[in-house]
């Protein structure tokens, strides 16, 4: 039961990492980003690439996450702030789709689609506490997700941006007109979401194999985390891929017959009774 | 004649398989193109008359197709009952899934059709009736009042009936209450609201049709290439069809067509060693559309004729 609930939470903070991503940029820049998952499968790549070039892991995570900053930073400057401009959200939405279509499509060209075994960060015999069988590197994704919701919440609520960019979320209008940098604050958004995406592609690589779709279903998971939690909340995103985590794990366990439809019953459950998710508020209609 | 338009282009559709007798690989591509236009006719509308998006397309397809594939095979069915039933199963899904997604605003449908898609092939990955990972093999030819749709060149008549009937169903649709209600909804939702239009009401019935044109295409599908394997209805084979639809161009119903030909002739042209670019090539091409051409690739044939319009008024 104990390690039911500690692998569904390990997989949950993986869920948690990008769901976090998705709702950063939905909150703050109105975009609906369908390309998180695949960032993540791609800085995946970039990392499996360093690492067989003997790169040690920690400065492959480094590197990655950096690569991730970079890359938000060049989409919103390059691409998002242009898009902004001439279509709707539908058409951003589609943006991310577009982006999809070529980061796997460029992943499978480099990479092959062959799946490949990414090599775990930390190796041994999986630690036993209180009857309950920890994996290592099921630990390592957990406290890893563990300090970064630490330093995210420090960013948003204790930093001049941080602070700044929940105005933005909160009403893009007033914020404006206080003369918040809006430009600035939309690549520094980017840039920690793409950040993200690379950590969490990072951490869960080795749990499954390595191939240009492998990051469809945790996106997937992300997505409805992200709903359970409320569209608009980052403690939502964290709690809700927590316990999507776990409740997927003890579904699969005890009620193996519905572990498939799981996820689709969670979501038509959560819009029906829940709109709202957990710790979202009511959206107000806007024209 | 402009009225005249729509026959001449149908009478030379006919006669496209005519001159194409000896290179039957084309008649092929050209089915495939038309089974993926009466598929993305139903985003057509979803998207481009109702402003919302599924990314569960392709799992309808495989409802539609599976469906009526096994009922075929196993039970022994009649082909016209058996696609009838396969469209219907799409619809029924399409109510489950819509009818909650579809109360709220924003991008719950996209979510919802997304964790469908997963679940669908997920699903027929683990029954054994379905053939599970290896798929269903030899699947028979359509075959409607005794006669049987057997080459390629006779299916093409089948699925060209099947493309012509979404169409004018997408015509009408367009032009109806329904289709003008949606249409005052996507361009302003409060202005829609404030006349007194049912949002909920009409997105439904929009992602119901859309989900029976999918179904209707994954069983003209199913019977013609006659192999079934749910590796073929992933969420890439959504994301293309999205793509088709915009790239195309959305609200007109031949923007569909001209991106399903697109997509499978590039496609097919490329071979597969090229397949992984092919999807770069469509998604950098996708990203244009967006940003320069919001009205497709049909835009430019309607800015071309625009522009022969104007001439001939002028001189």
């Amino acid at each position: 039961m104990w390690t039911l609930v500690f692998r569904g939470l390990a997989t949950g903070s993986i869920y948690s990492l990008t769901a976090m991503g998705i709702v950063l940029v939905l909150s703050t820049t109105n975009v609906m980003n369908f390309a998180q998952g695949d960032m993540g499968m791609f800085l995946a790549f970039i990392a499996f690439a360093l690492l067989m070039r003997h790169v040690s892991y920690p400065i492959a995570i480094v590197a990655v996450v950096a690569v991730g900053l970079l890359l938000g930073a060049l989409l919103e400057r390059g691409l998002m702030a242009k898009v902004r401009k001439t279509t709707s959200h539908l058409g951003m939405l589609i943006v991310t789709l577009a982006l999809t279509m070529i980061l796997e499509g460029l992943a499978g060209y480099f990479f092959g689609t062959t799946p490949l075994l990414f090599p775990p960060a930390l190796q041994g015999d999986p630690l036993h506490v209180f009857g309950a069988i920890l994996d290592r590197q099921d630990l390592l994704s957990l406290a890893v997700a563990g300090v970064v919701v630490f330093i995210l919440f420090l960013v948003l609520y204790r930093t001049k941006i941080g602070i700044a960019s929940r105005s933005l979320a909160e009403d893009e209008y007033a914020a404006k007109l206080l003369g918040i940098p809006v430009r600035s604050i939309y690549i520094f958004i980017w840039a920690t979401s793409f950040g993200l995406a690379g950590l969490a592609g990072v951490m869960v690589a080795p749990k499954l194999s390595l191939e240009p779709g492998f990051m469809i279903v945790i996106q997937l998971k992300a997505f409805i985390a992200a709903v359970l939690g409320g569209m608009n909340s980052v403690v939502g995103a964290v709690v809700g891929g927590l316990l999507l985590g776990v409740m997927e794990n003890l579904v699969a366990y005890y009620v193996p017959q519905i572990k498939d439809s799981f996820s689709l019953i969670l979501v038509v459950i959560v819009l029906l009774f829940l709109p709202e998710g957990l710790f979202g508020r009511r959206a107000a209609r806007r024209a | 004649m402009k009225k005249y338009a729509p026959f001449l282009a149908l009478a030379l559709a006919l006669l496209i398989p005519v001159a194409l007798r000896q290179k039957p690989s084309l008649v092929y591509y050209l089915n495939l193109s038309m089974i993926y236009a009466i598929s993305a006719q139903g985003l057509n509308l979803l998207m481009g008359i109702g402003g919302q998006i599924s990314l569960g397309h392709a799992a309808f397809m495989a409802i539609g197709g599976y469906t009526s594939a096994v009922l075929v095979t196993v039970l022994h069915v009649p082909f016209g009952i058996a696609l009838l039933a396969g469209v219907a199963l799409s619809c029924l899904f399409g109510l489950v899934i819509g009818f909650p997604a579809l109360r709220l605003q924003g991008f719950y449908l996209a979510i919802a059709t997304l964790a469908l898609g997963n679940v669908v092939t997920d699903i027929i990955k683990r029954l054994s009736i379905t053939g599970g990972d290896y798929g269903l093999r030899n699947i028979p030819a359509p075959s409607l009042f005794g006669f049987t749709f057997a080459s390629s060149l006779s299916q093409f008549y089948l699925i060209l009936a099947g493309l012509l009937l979404t169409i004018l169903v997408t015509r009408n649709f367009i032009r109806s209450k329904s289709g003008m209600a949606l249409q005052a909804m996507r361009d302003s939702e409060t202005g829609a609201l404030a006349v007194g239009i049912n949002a909920s009401h009409y997105k439904l019935l929009a992602f119901v049709l859309a989900s029976a044109f999918a179904g209707l295409a994954g069983v003209l599908y199913a019977h013609s290439v006659s192999y079934l394997n749910t590796g073929n209805f992933g969420l890439d084979l959504s994301i293309n069809l999205l793509a088709i639809t915009i790239i195309g161009g959305m609200g007109t119903v031949w923007g569909v067509v001209l991106g399903s030909l697109l997509w499978v002739f590039v496609r097919n042209l490329m071979g597969t060693s090229l397949e992984m670019l092919t999807g770069v090539l469509f998604g950098v091409i996708l990203l244009l559309v967006v940003l320069f051409l919001p009205r497709g690739l049909s835009e430019i044939g309607y800015r071309i004729s625009g522009r022969l319009r104007s001439n001939r008024q002028r001189g």
